[in-house]
């Protein structure tokens, strides 16, 4: 048999080996070396501290006594972990932005930052955890009387509760910033997590395969009925999931790990499923050990030992040593992180608070605040420990014990009305929540914790059985004639009925203060607020020395002369203090948030701000100024965009002008080119007619006839260029009738029939026979059809040449398109086919001086149509756009 | 104009992140319903009871498909 003084040993071996870990991580973290102490997986682990020795030795209780039922109290916390992208991630998200440290300062910064709920949720956090620490403590010293001679159990608890003590001292209060996160507490957890883990797991894996032969041998052996009946599914199934689900957020120690000590919201997304892995693991042989140790051990032997006794009836003492190192593990870690939250809460929520009050007003003439914070800290997780171990003293070895982990996790229960209520509904009030949290509480201390004690504490044992004062309705177990149910179910039933509805009534008929109304908004819309400039406060009479002095007593000389800097050359000043502007006091009161609460930082600051309090008049004052300033500022912003776009405006119709004259330029120089060859011809033929006297009659005609030729030439083009400056100037409308498109077509076609036969060119009618009716000029539209038929006799000249006419309707438009099988027009000359002048190549045939295809398109325009060319694979294809009629 | 390819993300993250919602809800139907007491019957599937299989196979389902979700969700 093992020997108490290995056992003593293991334990101080195994707490040094913390101690070490714990050390070597926090000087890893202060190097800046942080790597994988801060992992997902390190977070997951340091959240299994749900996984206390009461669910480590007391699941297989449980199963043993209640079949199945332990497996409740894992499957609400996988609930919401898989749902952690509606609840946890918000959770997280808002206790980053709000600096919170706990559950209780979470509570009061939702409700405009409320002592009054900080303080009542830290009452309660105390009075639920205090039990749960005294049960940690039991469960340690249960473990020892397990083995031989078993110690002074008193003596065991005392001296478990005073070391646990030191160690979350040394570790939990390095430095006063909660935000600042515990990086050697956490590796220890994580380590413990690991320990307990595979100690069940060995467990689990030699009752299996090393006791039994396999897990069907297992099950074999299992009662027929322990399986069935009521304990699957059941009013107290469901009661006990949704309980776990409540309690994994709202547990001061859950609350610690998931949001306070989280250092990177992507670790959520791992722990989301690696958590609900983990207590699937966990108990995965609760079972098995269960069943296995009803069937080998004597039958007085404690339910709740199995882990224990199976290994060491079967003579294996390494595996119940590495057993009660895991129910160590559990069992230490629960105490050392619900010490650190509950220090914070006390100190932040009660201590401090009491202390700026009975302290002079003015904070910079009293002593150091910082060293006041870490030793009212230290403190409370002294007494938080002195208070589990007295309980322990006093109820030790009552059968109490036993449920008190439900009882307690039913009492924090409370806080989830208004905890769901603030992430997600703007209404919800401190009256609400102060009303829900009240009567839900009280309904839970009288229904369940009160009874608890069995007559030993407030409620006497015939209070408990009949009624105080012999009222029957009354009863704690059976309020109002509510019999037949679970104690637990019961209470459950009550409290949470009534702290909702009242929750919901007072929310709905209070209305909320002014700064209850900010801090509603910033937490139910905190993913739309990303970067919030958060809460407003009056700073008008704070000096920044004040403020200055202040951050130095709580955070620190060394910090607070960094956030100064910082905040100085945020401001723009090379060097000295930074302005006390609003946002340098809003940036302060969050930093102290994370060291003192949001609520006593609030008081802090505002103390030295002068207000005392925000009143509603300061604040409608700011909101005015705000409004003001931001109207100002939308009105110079429109305003500098209106000039903007007029210069816009004035550059653009600048380059046109220019662009325009350079046009203009190049039409001048391009007329006259034009002009001056038929000039030159007609000049030099009429000379040498003139000049010379010997002149044959025929040759003399021939003169004559290119005289004669040029000069229709030269009128014809005289003739275009009136008509163009007449479109183009917009003056005298074409005047409209509805005409039909294909007889336009038609004489179009005919015109031109004796060029097209000419040139051998193949036309393809493609157009439908029913009559499209355009409002259009005739004359006009056949100018321009007849422009484009002889455009493609000039220059779509190919073998067998082919021009394809095709009429279709959309929109009100009928689009006519004209393609011949020609050369077509390189993408580059696309554009320019339609200026004046242009001539596409130097296979241009004499005739026309480059002017059909821009009056063709300035004609469609004055008909409300436009010409384009298409750009196509072979040959040209434009496209005449006519308005219906 | 709007990138087909960004509008058919945003309805698969959208979707994803209803799916999220629905998980638990769906989890929830699974162990914390009536629908349990099915499964709680004498039979066995390789030597253990039909109840252990059953809640311990929705569990296993539950961890694997919240792995896939986190990691879309994550990245998204």
């Amino acid at each position: 048999m093992l020997s108490l003084n290995t056992l003593i040993a293991a334990s101080l071996g195994y707490a040094l080996l913390l101690f070490t870990i714990a050390f070597w991580a926090e000087r890893r973290a202060k190097a800046g070396r942080i790597g994988w102490l801060r992992s997902p997986f390190v977070y997951t682990l340091s959240i299994s501290v749900y996984c206390t020795g009461w669910t480590f030795y007391g699941a297989v209780g449980s199963a043993a006594r209640n079949g199945f039922e332990f497996v409740t109290i894992y499957l609400g916390p996988t609930l919401v972990f898989i749902g952690w992208w509606w609840l946890l991630r918000k959770l997280l998200r808002v206790g980053r932005a709000q600096r919170i440290t706990s559950i209780a300062d979470l509570i009061s910064s939702r409700y405009g930052k409320s002592n009054t709920l900080a303080v009542l949720v830290t009452l309660l956090a105390v009075i639920g955890s205090t039990p749960y620490i005294a049960l940690q403590l039991q469960s340690i010293t249960l473990s020892f009387s397990v083995f031989e001679g078993g110690g002074n159990a008193n003596l065991t608890a005392f001296w478990v509760a005073a070391g646990l003590a030191v160690f979350t001292i040394l570790f939990g209060t390095r430095n006063v910033d909660a935000n600042e996160r515990h990086h050697g507490v956490v590796t220890a957890i994580a380590i413990e997590a690991v320990v307990k883990l595979v100690a069940l797991l060995s467990v689990g894996v030699f009752v299996v395969w090393g006791i039994a032969d396999g897990p069907a041998d297992i099950f074999a052996k299992a009662p027929p009925d322990m399986l069935r009946g009521d304990s699957i599914f059941s009013a107290r199934w469901v009661s006990l999931t949704m309980l776990s689900a409540m309690a994994i957020i709202t547990l001061p120690r859950m609350f610690q790990v998931i949001v306070v000590e989280n250092a990177n919201e992507r670790h959520l997304a791992t722990a989301s499923w690696a958590f609900p892995g983990y207590l699937l693991l966990m108990s995965l042989f609760v079972l098995p050990i269960a069943i296995a140790g009803n069937a080998l051990m004597p039958a007085g032997a404690n339910p709740d030992l199995y882990v224990l006794s199976l290994p060491l009836s079967q003579g294996q003492e390494n595996l119940a040593l590495f057993a009660f190192l895991g129910g160590f593990s559990s069992a230490t870690s629960m105490v050392i992180i619900a010490a650190i939250a509950l220090s914070t809460m006390v100190s932040n929520h009660i201590i401090m608070p009491l202390w700026l009050r009975f302290s002079p007003p003015r904070t910079e003439t009293s002593g150091d605040v910082r060293t006041i914070l870490l030793r009212s800290r230290r403190l409370s997780i002294a007494g938080i420990l002195l208070l589990g171990y007295l309980y322990f003293r006093l109820t030790g070895g009552s059968g109490a014990l036993a449920s008190i982990g439900l009882i307690a996790f039913a009492g924090m229960a409370q806080i989830i009305p208004s905890l769901l209520g603030g992430l997600f509904w703007r209404g919800a009030t401190r009256t609400g929540a102060l009303l829900g949290l009240l009567s839900g509480f009280a309904l839970w201390a009288y229904t369940l914790f009160l009874p608890s004690f069995e007559g030993g504490f407030i409620l006497s044992q015939s209070a408990i059985e009949n009624g105080p004062f012999g009222l029957a309705y009354l009863i704690p177990n059976a309020l109002f004639g509510l019999t037949g149910y679970d104690p637990l179910v019961h209470s459950l039933f009550w409290s949470m009925t009534l702290n909702v509805t009242l929750f919901i009534l007072g929310s709905l008929l209070s209305t909320p203060r002014p700064l209850e109304r900010i801090q509603a908004s910033q937490f139910v819309d905190v993913f739309r607020l990303d970067k919030a400039t958060g809460s407003y406060l009056v700073s008008r009479s704070a000096t920044s020395e004040d403020l200055f002095t202040l951050a130095q007593r709580i955070l620190g000389a060394d910090p607070a002369q960094r956030l100064f800097t910082e905040m100085a050359r945020q401001q723009g000043k090379a060097h000295g203090l930074p302005d006390a502007t609003d946002g340098l006091v809003q940036t302060l009161e969050r930093e102290l948030a994370g060291s003192v609460g949001a609520a006593s930082a609030h008081a802090m600051v505002s103390q030295i701000a002068g207000g005392g309090t925000v009143s509603v008049d300061e604040l409608m004052k700011i909101a005015d100024e705000t409004a003001q300033i931001l109207e100002y500022s939308q009105q110079l912003e429109n305003q500098s965009h209106r000039l903007e776009n007029a210069m816009q405006e004035l550059r653009a119709a600048n380059a046109q002008l220019t662009e325009m004259g350079a046009q203009k330029d190049a039409f001048l120089s391009q007329v006259s080119h034009e002009l001056r060859t038929p000039m030159t011809s007609i000049r030099s033929f009429s000379e040498i007619l003139r000049e010379s006297d010997n002149l044959e009659l025929p040759d003399a005609k021939r003169f004559l006839g290119i005289i004669q030729e040029e000069s229709v030439r030269l009128t014809r083009l005289l003739d275009e260029i009136l008509d163009l400056s007449h479109l183009e100037g917009g003056r005298g409308q074409l005047p409209l009738e509805p005409i039909v498109l294909q007889e336009v077509i038609e004489k179009s076609l005919n015109a031109t029939g004796a060029l097209l036969d000419e040139a051998g060119i193949v036309v393809v009618n493609t157009v439908p026979e029913a009559p499209v009716i355009v409002m259009a000029n005739f004359d006009r539209l056949a100018q321009v059809l007849i422009n484009l038929i002889s455009n493609t006799v000039k220059y779509g000249r190919r073998e067998n040449p082919e021009l394809t006419i095709g009429v279709t309707r959309s929109d009100g438009m009928a689009t006519l398109t004209m393609a011949d099988n020609g050369p077509g027009i390189a993408a580059a000359d696309r554009k320019k086919v339609f200026e004046k002048f242009t001539r596409l190549s130097e296979s241009t045939l004499a005739g026309s001086a480059g002017l059909g295809l821009p009056i063709s398109r300035e004609i469609m325009r004055n008909l409300q149509g436009d010409l384009t060319l298409k750009p196509s694979r072979i040959g040209a294809v434009f496209e005449v756009r006519i308005p219906l009629a | 104009m709007t990138n087909p390819d960004l509008a058919s993300d945003a309805t698969r993250k959208r979707k994803l992140r209803e799916g999220a919602l629905l998980l638990p809800i769906f989890g929830a139907f699974l162990l914390v319903s009536p629908l349990i007491t099915v499964f709680t019957g004498a039979s066995s599937v390789f030597g253990l009871p039909l109840i252990f299989i059953y809640i311990f196979g929705v569990w296993l389902g539950l961890v694997l498909i919240a792995r896939a979700m986190a990691r879309r969700l994550d990245k998204g």
